[in-house]
């Protein structure tokens, strides 16, 4: 299915006292690959800034915008338009001893890494490789995302930005940042390169043309077997038309969508709101 | 008292490292040619005339108030009074390695935060550079106007059995210690204007304007007459000292974080008369906290905003961030692949023989001489983490066992290299004390200056072959001799010393110095 859509991804702070000087930079544009295309993108803040754009070390745009005048609240608006189609089945599906081998192993170390928010853990290790039995890499990821949806209660927040996947594991509640890094810990025990996918997932699969639907930040992750493919672990679902991505990474920490630096009062998060709307 | 006395025992057969090269004596042959006045001038000293001078050199330091801190106590450094003495030709040949080796790092680097053909082509695993705890991710793309990312380097080498030049690592990112071998240098001709006056040495006192012209060379091209700014970690760093020297003989500001803000991409100075914008930013301070946007986001040390100010253009940070990746003692063993891949050469200086804990083969070698070798961790300084094999006790060859197994890949060891000695004053004699050398190197995108001589470095305790200073050692003047033919920029040379040391206060003059001299020059060009 082809589907045309509109996001209007709203976020920002809100600030106990003024603010005199912030640096940030934003992660929101959406990516251009055989599955997605980026028709249109534009990046606007209030107070009004004037933004630097560049490409990341992992592919991703990035805005970069200070603001130097007084102000209370920083809102970013990050609008675009993409056309998506559903994810194809991956078509080679690699052997265990092909992921094992000298090439795979220097070419994706970086998404076999332990970080942070993906630790080692000796236990999903073991629940790792429980599952890898009988199974071929391609079907271990598809195993492992099962079992992190199983394991995990969607939560809204009961975990922080900084929770790893252990604390996920352990409070046993989580947001899609959490079923990713989880997914991801399993999947790198068992050597097989995993990356974490930021992006955005349009809730309503039935959505008229036209239709406007509260959308959400999402995450989700991409396995290589043989070549790069994602699966959505929260929904335990392929990736799919609603799914449009912004950014691949190690972690969280590679592709977040919102950060920077202040000088003044305490920051609160405002509401953050996804609007989708399905054009064509 | 026999006329020899000071020297006597000096080659004992028995000292500790008997087959290290002693530079000032062949075995077979006696003094060598290089040291031949030197020691013609120092033998007839009494012991006492040595210690009289010694006391002298030693309040010269603490009136030029050169102290370096040695965990956290400040004490002077202490300078010896045997200067180390290289000939034209060693020098020369020295020289070429490490312009050699700047310029392969450069391309390195340039290639790295690029598009890693060298990785693309199978010359080097693309785990070794991922893998760096330096290779910083936020420097990717980041391209400096006139493409120079080691602004200063400095290649600490040593001398081998044979007295051949060997490179220990190279230091790309913060280099210290050149402000030693001016002072030193300083010092030693204001205590003993008698041995200059029989050598030809070459100068070191102009390093500030090679620096100043590579800073100004580097700056974005819109920039007219860049403002060139030193940024230093503040008094409590360990080479502020060398920050204030060098912001000083340059004629530029000596920053901190605080004095220094980005708006929309461009660095701004704070002054009494508004903002200043800044071009150049020789910054003493280390990636992590340079620009908490990017880095630590606590750190105060550095700028908000920086490293995209770098990013686009508009500022250039130097040492370029990230160089950590080109100083890293893993990839160090790479080195003759990096040389022959963007230079087509083979090393003019070889590397210490190292072995790589990283790779399963070399690693089970090293676990097995573990007691023989020197192992060190890949990303240390400062001699912090060594462990002497032969000096360990079995307790801590077995902690550091565990140590590099847990993490193969932080770890390299070496044979123990004996240093090359030189005479050092010990009490009232002149015992052989191990010795290596920092040669710095500055690139202004044209040439790689290397300025005569570097830093020596001596380790004080009898048979120790640990150098640093944070580790207790010492330095020596060190003495490059000009060609026989040249009558170039020769130390003391002129009408008189009093002349000289004109000529020498005058380059501490920020004012009207150095700054003069590169603006000059550049209307010539």
């Amino acid at each position: 299915m082809n589907w045309r859509l509109r996001v209007v991804h709203t976020t920002g702070y809100r600030y106990a006292t003024a603010v005199t000087q912030s640096y940030n930079e934003a992660r929101l544009t959406p990516r251009h690959d055989d599955r997605q295309n980026l028709m249109v993108a534009r990046l606007e803040t209030v107070p009004a800034t004037r933004a630097y754009k560049y490409t990341d070390y992992w592919g991703t745009e990035v805005n970069s915008f200070d603001l130097h005048t007084p102000h209370t609240e920083l809102k970013v608006i990050a609008a675009s338009v993409v056309e998506t189609t559903d994810q194809t089945a991956p078509s080679v599906d690699a052997t265990w001893s092909q992921l094992k081998s000298p090439e795979v192993l220097d070419a994706y170390a970086e998404y076999l890494e332990w970080t942070s928010y993906v630790p080692k853990h000796r236990e999903l290790a073991a629940i790792a490789r429980s599952l890898r039995k009988g199974r071929t890499p391609q079907e271990t990821v598809l195993a492992v995302s099962e079992r992190v949806h199983d394991m995990l209660t969607y939560q809204r927040g009961t975990t922080g930005v900084h929770s790893s996947a252990v604390d996920a594991w352990q409070a046993g509640e989580g947001v899609c940042q959490d079923y990713a890094h989880l997914t991801l810990a399993m999947l790198r025990a068992v050597d097989v390169p995993a990356r974490y996918v930021s992006g955005y997932l349009h809730t309503k699969p039935d959505a008229a043309v036209g239709e406007t639907v509260v959308g959400e930040s999402h995450a989700w992750v991409e396995a290589w077997t043989g070549e790069w493919w994602g699966f959505d672990p929260t929904n335990d679902i392929p990736i799919g038309h609603r799914h449009v991505w912004v950014a691949t990474g190690r972690d969280y920490g590679d592709v977040s969508p919102l950060k920077g630096i202040y000088s003044g009062g305490a920051a609160t998060a405002i509401e953050v709101t996804v609007d989708m709307t399905r054009l064509a | 008292m026999s006329p020899r006395q000071l020297f006597d025992g000096y080659l004992d057969p028995r000292r500790p490292h008997a087959g290290a090269y002693d530079e000032m004596f062949d075995p077979v042959d006696g003094v060598r040619t290089a040291y031949k006045r030197l020691h013609d001038s120092l033998e007839p000293l009494q012991p006492a005339d040595l210690t009289t001078r010694a006391e002298a050199l030693d309040r010269a330091l603490v009136d030029q108030g050169i102290t370096f801190s040695l965990s956290g106590e400040e004490r002077p450094f202490p300078l010896d009074l045997v200067p180390r003495v290289i000939t034209a030709a060693e020098w020369s040949r020295l020289e070429r390695g490490v312009v050699q080796r700047v310029r392969a790092l450069e391309a390195f680097l340039a290639d790295i935060y690029g598009d890693q053909q060298i990785v693309e082509d199978g010359v080097l695993p693309r785990r070794l550079i991922t893998s760096c705890e330096h290779f910083h991710r936020q420097a990717a793309g980041i391209a400096p106007p006139n493409g120079v990312r080691i602004h200063v380097a400095g290649i600490d080498v040593v001398r081998d059995e044979q007295g051949d030049f060997r490179v220990l690592e190279d230091n790309l990112r913060s280099p210290s210690g050149v402000s030693y071998v001016m002072e030193n240098r300083r010092t030693m001709a204001r205590v003993f204007p008698d041995l200059f006056a029989k050598h030809r040495v070459r100068a070191v006192g102009d390093y500030a304007v090679h620096l100043l012209r590579a800073l100004r060379a580097a700056a974005p091209a819109s920039a007219t007459d860049p403002n060139v700014v030193v940024l230093t970690p503040g008094v409590y760093n360990s080479a502020y000292f060398e920050h204030s020297l060098l912001a000083r003989q340059m004629g530029v500001e000596l920053v901190e974080g605080r004095d220094l803000f980005a708006r929309n991409n461009v660095i701004y100075l704070r002054t009494t008369e508004g903002e200043q914008r800044v071009d150049v930013i020789y910054r003493r301070i280390d990636d992590e906290f340079l620009d908490p946007v990017h880095f630590l986001p606590d750190s105060a040390l550095g700028v908000a905003g920086m490293v995209n100010a770098a990013r686009s253009g508009n500022v250039v940070i130097a040492n370029a961030i990230g160089n950590g990746v080109g100083d890293d003692k893993l990839i160090y063993t790479y080195l003759p692949e990096i040389l022959k891949y963007y230079l087509g050469e083979t090393p003019l200086l070889p590397n210490v023989d190292t072995y790589r804990c990283w790779l399963p083969a070399e690693q089970t070698e090293v676990l097995d001489r573990l007691d023989e070798l020197v192992t060190k961790p890949v990303e240390g300084s400062g001699g912090y983490g060594i462990v002497f094999g032969p000096d360990a006790s079995p307790k801590e060859l077995q902690a550091q066992r565990r140590r590099i197994k847990a993490n193969p890949r932080g770890w390299i060891a070496q044979p123990v290299v004996q240093l090359s000695t030189v005479p050092t004053k010990v009490g009232e004699r002149l015992q052989p004390r191990h010795v290596d050398l920092r040669p710095f190197a500055v690139n202004d995108g044209d040439d790689v200056f290397v300025l005569p001589g570097g830093l020596t470095r001596v380790a004080i305790p009898e048979g120790s072959l640990i150098v640093n200073s944070s580790q207790g050692g010492g330095s020596k003047d060190t003495w490059v001799l000009a060609p026989r033919a040249s009558d170039e920029d020769a130390e003391l040379r002129g009408p008189g010393l009093g002349t000289a040391t004109v000529k020498q206060d005058g380059a501490s003059t920020p004012e009207r110095g150095p700054e003069l001299n590169v603006a000059q020059q550049q209307q010539q060009q």
